[in-house]
């Protein structure tokens, strides 16, 4: 057996059972998804059903879905935005310019991440109170960041030590301030490690739901998160293929999305300079 | 330091103030170092003092006990089985991700026909938000139309009267929420490993192919020891997120059955916020950090260690 | 939906916008099958003005939605008559008690807030209904005993919510089943006579051992029939008896025999042992009329709505004692900024008890005595037209003989509502049906646990 043959036989034999694993309990999802209400729990209709997209039709028009899908939207471009502007500089200035005490404080930031949010939830409750941001999406907004911004702030630390940095200070031999070469030289440079945040981090506020359920209550504020379950679940009856509809609406466009960038991602962690 | 001296004015005195490193990296540092004391600082102080009261039904003080919440939790047989099931829930998902995003992570790394495709079906449970698949396996779980049950029926592995109760047992209900938390923490994972094997540069591969060293030895003897540093932060991460995170099973099990599946943080929950004794909610989510900072930091160590450059 | 605003204010725009854009119009009558929660906006102005005040509830996705229906229209003809616009939210009921604490912690949330428990807990945080009680008093009678024992701390004198309705709790069973195997769940011994044979044709009993509510109510009330008491009338924890790991034992045997392990994953879902009867498989659970009610409205289990018959709870050694299925408590919190129109409103509601009853579909039963006496209802009830006919008669029974309060024969109390939080009850049947561990070691266990929290909750001064 050749070389390649092995090596095809290895990427098929690992990948496809894998994907199918992964992947199953989507395509059971859409079944059910496109199944009318009333027979979902009928096991002969398994397989042989007469689809229909009523569902999705219920979804769309006669719940806030798509109000839900905005709102979780705005939230996670407003908290991808407020990271990147403290986390870029923060890292930036953690690898290159802040030596021993960069790395203790990289730790340290780190460590935020060891504290759970069912801890938190308590505090931060009075918090956004205080400042009068009870039941509207800015609490999200500002509360989102502390999860994120630690773990931006990593990436970027990791991205940043490992461009060069002849690239730096050639720039600044030639007149230019720090600043000056942070943003014109590197920022550009960096652009799959910024890629890469913006995607994790907008991740991390889509699942996020302690929090997006204890502060917004009313349901045109809701996120997808938290609509889904208090919204399509009436009472005693669970709106299954409503529920499944919901789920499958936003998980496609960002696997695309992520499976798009996977290559850029993948640089971003490394550091782009080299593969 | 290629500050250079030009005569006049505060604003050249500016720029040169933001040439020196300290003073520009405590400028750039500042917001986030603000940001995080204000948000993730204050209230971990606050829980902390909690976790020193009595406080009670959601109130954000109380009278002072000590040690009195731990050393009463450290009696409660319920929290002392919520941490052996927060080290099996966090060990078990985690140790089956690794050995799963490694093997994918390999295969994944050179083109194929139809990697996109199948790429794409791997990412699906990372993309999904989690809280909505959790919802998504109570379905599968469920008692009465879980896909899986109807599989095995028709296979005549089990009979229609008496079949498996995915959440209805410790085991099957630890069984269930692990596999949950395996599955949507292996993409993400996959990625991360998929960075490192990437940022192993040519020249070791061409440096290994030459020297003779393929297949298993070379991944043992080249590619692993490369790709530690990185692994070890995947690791790292997976295990932090995991032992923070309440949304699998809280909503999966809710602790249950009778409790059996209650890992610290759903604990806390449960006793700190549905219970009102605010507390020792905040005592047991306490508990663990200093194990994981413990954690961190040796990971941390070693991946520095590990770093060959 | 009227609106009868005539230039749009810039704040409204986008409430506006949402009743526009997601078919809310149905959200703001509140009619018109929108069986999705909502949040209902009552209109701004009326008859050419602004509404000056505000108030805003909370409260759960009824069980029975043409109570939601009823209710905030009645909120928004209230809001207009008082000049007061009136907010209601409506959330699923697993989230209400994480929401309390949230608003608690928050020092601010609404006005009025709704849960299926009486939030002994919180105590501290709400104000003394008893103005709001004496009021109702003078104009429907007599706060109801269960509703008194339910809402009322002898130690602190406080009345701390204020019950607005209470829900019998019979077993609602499948008569073709239990026909079948010549049985009927008269007493606890003719179901364990009969869960083997229903078991084995397929159609196991349904009584859940999980972490919810109706495995709560449904196991403490099975207790008592064997007269097990989780507190005497003094609130002092009794636990620890002969009776208790009777009957332990005893629902281990229905469960081994009767039931399969489906009635252990129920956790932290009220409505799983509904959907149980709705797919046809239970053959009796434990419920309140909501789960006639889906099957009569078609919604699901339809083709059993004429089999399911409605009883009260077996009768046990000690006799046929139940709980209320739940007790629907209004609290108005200490920082609410509207008291008086939050009490104002609670009155209200509480005088309607028998609109409230009759569009619940005789889910909700009034908690004073005289806003809707049981002769009433039972009326109501014989003209019910649906199989077999005068079927929810016997609901009336089952409210004036075998429903007490959680706690009795002592009041519920914050260190009842933590047992009830930690379903430290389902756990102690749990273990021992799962054949973890013996009844006698169970009991011992989850009784030093109970004794613990009793003794927490003594020295915090909340317990009598």
């Amino acid at each position: 057996m050749t070389v390649a043959l092995r090596r095809r036989m290895f990427q098929y034999g690992v990948v496809v059972p894998f994907a199918i694993v992964l992947a199953f309990p989507f395509a059971w999802m859409a079944v059910t998804s496109l199944k009318p209400e009333g027979q979902v729990y009928e096991q002969s209709k398994t397989w042989t059903f007469s689809p229909t997209l009523e569902n999705y039709g219920y979804l769309l028009h006669h719940t806030g879905y798509m109000r839900w899908i905005r709102n979780s939207c705005l939230v996670g471009l407003a908290v991808v935005l407020i990271t990147l502007a403290i986390a870029l500089p923060a890292g930036y200035a953690l690898a290159r310019l802040a030596g021993r005490v960069g790395r203790s404080l990289g730790v340290g930031i780190f460590l935020t991440y060891l504290v759970p949010p069912t801890l938190l939830f308590l505090p931060l409750s009075r918090v956004v109170s205080e400042l009068h941001l009870g039941d509207r999406l800015w609490s999200l907004i500002l509360v989102y960041p502390s999860f994120t911004v630690p773990f931006a702030i990593w990436l970027l630390m990791g991205f940043f030590k490992s461009i060069p940095q002849e690239l730096e200070d050639a720039a600044l031999i030639d007149g230019c301030s720090r600043l000056g070469a942070l943003v014109r030289i590197v920022f550009p440079i960096s652009a799959p490690g910024i890629l890469t945040v913006v995607i994790f981090t907008f991740s991390l506020v889509v699942n996020e739901f302690v929090y997006a359920i204890t502060f917004i209550t009313s349901s045109a504020n809701r996120t997808l998160t938290v609509g889904v379950p208090t919204d399509l679940i009436r009472g005693d009856l669970y709106n299954w293929p409503g529920i499944m509809a919901a789920i499958l609406i936003p998980s496609i466009p960002m696997a695309l999305v992520y499976n798009a960038f996977l290559n850029r991602f993948i640089t971003g962690f490394t550091g782009g300079a080299f593969r | 330091m290629a500050a250079v001296a030009v005569p006049g004015g505060r604003r050249r005195r500016l720029r040169y103030a933001t040439e020196r490193r300290g003073v520009l990296a405590a400028l750039l540092i500042s917001p986030a170092v603000l940001f995080i004391g204000l948000l993730v600082g204050a209230p971990l102080v606050l829980a902390v003092y909690l976790s020193f009261t009595d406080a009670t039904a959601g109130s954000l003080t109380g009278p002072w006990i000590g040690f009195e919440n731990f050393r009463h939790e450290l009696r409660d047989p319920i929290f002392v089985d919520a941490i052996w099931h927060t080290f099996l829930f966090t060990a078990i998902s985690q140790a089956v991700v690794i050995v799963c995003a490694g093997l994918l992570a390999h295969a994944l790394v050179h083109a194929f026909p139809g990697r996109w495709i199948l790429r794409f079906f791997i990412l699906l449970p990372w993309a999904a938000p989690i809280a909505l698949t959790a919802i998504g396996f109570l379905w599968f779980y469920d008692t009465q139309a879980s896909i899986f049950t109807w599989f095995l029926v028709k296979l005549h592995l089990v009979s229609a009267t008496n079949h498996p109760t995915w959440l209805g047992t410790p085991t099957a209900a630890m069984s269930s929420i692990i596999t949950v938390q395996a599955w949507r923490t292996i993409p993400f994972a996959t990625v991360i490993f998929l960075a490192g094997i990437a940022s192993i540069p040519q020249e070791v591969d061409d440096a290994a192919a030459i020297d003779g060293a393929t297949g298993l030895r070379k991944f043992w003897h080249v590619s692993l020891p490369l790709q530690l540093p990185i692994a070890l932060v995947a690791i790292l991460f997976g295990i932090v997120f995991t032992a923070t995170d309440m949304v699998v099973p809280y909503i999966l099990t809710a602790g249950g059955p009778f409790n059996s599946t209650q890992v610290l943080t759903t604990w806390a929950f449960q006793t700190g916020i549905n219970s009102g004794n605010v507390g020792e909610g905040a005592a047991i989510a306490l508990f663990m950090l200093p194990l994981l900072a413990f954690v961190t930091i040796a990971m941390l160590f070693f991946a520095r260690r590990a770093e060959v450059t | 939906m009227t609106d009868t605003r005539d230039e749009p204010a810039p704040a409204l725009l986008s409430r506006r916008e949402f009743l526009k854009k997601a078919g809310a119009g149905a959200a703001a009558l509140g009619v018109a099958g929108a069986t999705a929660p909502f949040s209902f906006a009552g209109p701004l102005r009326y008859k050419g003005r602004w509404l000056s005040g505000s108030l805003t509830a909370l409260t759960w996705v009824h069980f029975v939605p043409s109570y939601d229906q009823w209710l905030d229209p009645w909120a928004k003809a209230w809001g207009e008559k008082n000049d007061v616009q009136v907010t209601i939210e409506h959330i699923n009921n697993a989230l209400l008690d994480t929401r309390a604490a949230a608003e608690v912690a928050a020092q601010s949330g609404h006005d009025l807030f709704f849960n299926l428990h009486p939030m002994a807990v919180y105590e501290d945080q709400v104000i003394n209904h008893s103005s709001i009680i004496k009021e109702v008093e003078a104009k429907v009678g007599k706060y109801l005993p269960i509703a008194q024992q339910s809402t009322y701390n002898p130690r602190t004198k406080k009345y701390f919510a204020v019950s607005d309705s209470y829900v019998p709790d019979p077993v609602v069973w499948r008569h073709d089943l239990w026909n079948a195997v010549g049985e009927s769940p008269a007493t606890w011994d003719h179901v364990k006579a009969a869960a083997p044979k229903l078991k084995a044709m397929g159609h196991p009993i349904g009584i859940g051992q999980s972490q919810e509510i109706d495995s709560n109510m449904a196991l403490i009330a099975f207790m008592m029939c064997f007269g097990s008491f989780i507190q005497n009338e003094n609130n002092k924890p009794t636990l620890l008896t002969k009776n208790t790991i009777d009957a332990v034992k005893f629902m281990a045997e229905i469960a081994r025999t009767g039931e399969t392990n489906d009635i252990f994953s129920w956790n932290g879902n009220a409505a799983a042992n509904n959907n149980y009867l709705y797919a046809g498989t239970a053959s009796l659970i434990f419920n309140a009329i909501s789960a006639t009610r889906t099957p009569e409205s078609g919604a699901a289990g339809g083709q059993y709505a004429d089999d399911l018959w409605i009883w009260p709870i077996p009768a046990g050694p000690h006799g046929r004692i139940g709980l209320e299925h739940l007790m629907g408590c209004w609290s108005i919190w200490k920082f609410a900024k509207n008291r008086p129109a939050a009490e104002r409103f609670l009155a209200d509601l509480c005088i309607a008890g028998k609109d409230a009853t009759i569009q619940s579909q005789l889910y909700n039963f009034p908690t004073f005595a005289n806003a809707m006496p049981f002769k009433e209802i039972r009326k109501v009830a014989a003209a019910d037209k649906h199989k077999p006919l005068g079927k929810y008669t016997i609901l009336t029974t089952i409210a004036e003989k075998y429903t007490h309060n959680i706690g009795y024969p002592g009041t519920t109390n914050a260190a009842i509502d933590e047992i009830f939080q930690k379903y430290l009850i389902p756990q102690m049947f749990a273990q021992v049906s799962q054949g973890k561990l013996s009844a006698e070691d169970s009991v011992r266990h989850t009784n030093t646990a109970i004794k613990d929290i009793y003794a927490k909750w003594r020295k915090r001064n909340m317990l009598a």
